[in-house]
């Protein structure tokens, strides 16, 4: 794993005895992954009675440098041993080791879902919705007798502000068609998670 | 189902008696490749300078057979409603059964120009897919996330436009089978009664 000095520095500053003590640590640890994978971001989240007696911007970028840590080893994977043979170089005891990596483990799944999440893709399909109706006329063309389907996609874009419904409409046999060829896809899928 | 021609539109059709069937059939072939790819104004300054006539009465002419045509196909109407409708023109009966083999023949091709210049979605023309998997991003490393890639290709207004989209898995199969439930709808008792019933 490789971070920058600056976070380097405030990390190894969060493992001194002499800075912060175990509760206090623990508190900060807390406290980064609480701002990373909380639903709403906390303000308060540092403002605990045990952490007053530390000069606010040290408290501050030793969060910030627990945060980035904590976002690179699961960017990376990391298992438990780069992360204790990390936390070794970084002058961190036996119980500090051990606090971080039950609480990384505890965090690892809602973390890894999140950075996952984070990224540009096509937009994608989340639901369909379809309306049959009968044509009978238009002005243009009467005894027309054909059913006809509208279909819509609905779709989520990382950008949001593009289009999120897809229409149109098609045939019978269009829509044979289509379905037809989303069930090969799913075919290739499920033969392709049998290999 | 009569139709009713306006005296404008029977005095246009008057100018039909006046020239051989085989123009009247060149009228008419005329009149439909109008249909299909749109007026040309030069046709009707040559037959009118081959038969002698202004171009205008050519023009009338061409445009009443159309509007017949078009307006027979539109409403579908019987054989027999469309020889009592062209019998009040008072036309030779061998203009008569020109006129109605003309509108025989056409009928089916009319009828799809017609279906075109109805209030338009897009509509589907093709889909392709694509099986992915995304291995790492920027943000993540060792991934294994499938995803499905289709390519949605639709029609408007002759305008060909595509939609790239994505989808997972879990949501592949289940517009498989919300499409295939729609697909049976037509199938049910409902359906087919009201299929029955609407003439």
């Amino acid at each position: 794993m490789e971070l920058s000095e600056g976070v380097q520095r405030g990390f190894q500053l969060l493992g001194d005895p002499g800075a912060f003590g175990p509760g206090a640590f623990a508190l900060v640890l807390r406290a980064a992954f609480r701002s990373l994978l909380g639903a709403q971001a906390d303000e308060a989240v540092l403002d605990h009675p045990d952490l007053k007696h530390i000069d606010p911007v040290v408290l501050k970028h030793c969060h910030a440098a627990a945060a980035t840590c904590i976002l690179e080893a699961g960017k990376q994977r990391a298992d438990k041993s780069t992360l204790s043979s990390y936390l070794e170089d970084c002058k961190f005891d036996r119980e500090r080791i051990e606090l971080f990596c039950t609480e990384y483990q505890n965090n690892k799944n809602s973390l890894e879902t999140l950075l996952g999440s984070i990224g540009r893709s096509l937009p994608h399909i989340t639901d369909v919705s379809w309306r049959l109706a009968y044509q009978i006329k238009t002005n243009q063309l009467h005894k027309m007798h054909r059913p006809a389907y509208l279909v819509t996609l609905n779709t989520e874009s990382t950008d949001s502000g593009s289009q999120p419904e897809i229409s149109f409409s098609c045939t019978m046999e269009q829509l044979q068609d289509m379905v037809g060829k989303l069930k090969d896809a799913s075919k290739s899928l499920e033969r392709a998670t049998q290999l | 189902m009569l139709l009713d021609l306006s005296e404008e539109h029977k005095e246009h059709l008057a100018f039909l008696p006046r020239v051989e069937s085989a123009v009247v059939a060149e009228f008419g072939r005329i009149a439909v490749e109008f249909l299909r790819r749109g007026s040309n104004p030069k046709v009707y300054e040559g037959a009118a300078r081959k038969l002698s006539v202004s171009s205008d009465t050519v023009q009338h002419g061409v445009e009443g057979l159309t509007y017949l045509l078009t307006e027979s196909s539109k409403l579908m109407i019987s054989e027999l409603d469309f020889q009592d409708s062209v019998f009040v023109l008072g036309f030779s009966e061998e203009l008569n059964k020109l006129l109605l083999q003309l509108y025989l023949d056409n009928r089916k091709e009319i009828r799809t120009i017609l279906s075109e210049l109805a209030p338009d979605l897009p509509s589907y023309h093709n889909l392709e897919w694509r099986l992915d998997v995304q291995l790492a991003s920027r943000c993540l490393r060792q991934q294994i996330k499938p995803a499905v890639t289709i390519k949605l290709h639709l029609n408007q207004n002759g305008d060909h436009s595509s939609k790239v989209l994505q989808t997972d898995p879990a949501t592949l199969l289940h517009l498989v089978q919300q499409l295939e439930q729609a697909l049976e709808e037509m199938k049910t008792n409902h359906c087919r009664r009201v299929v029955r019933n609407i003439k």
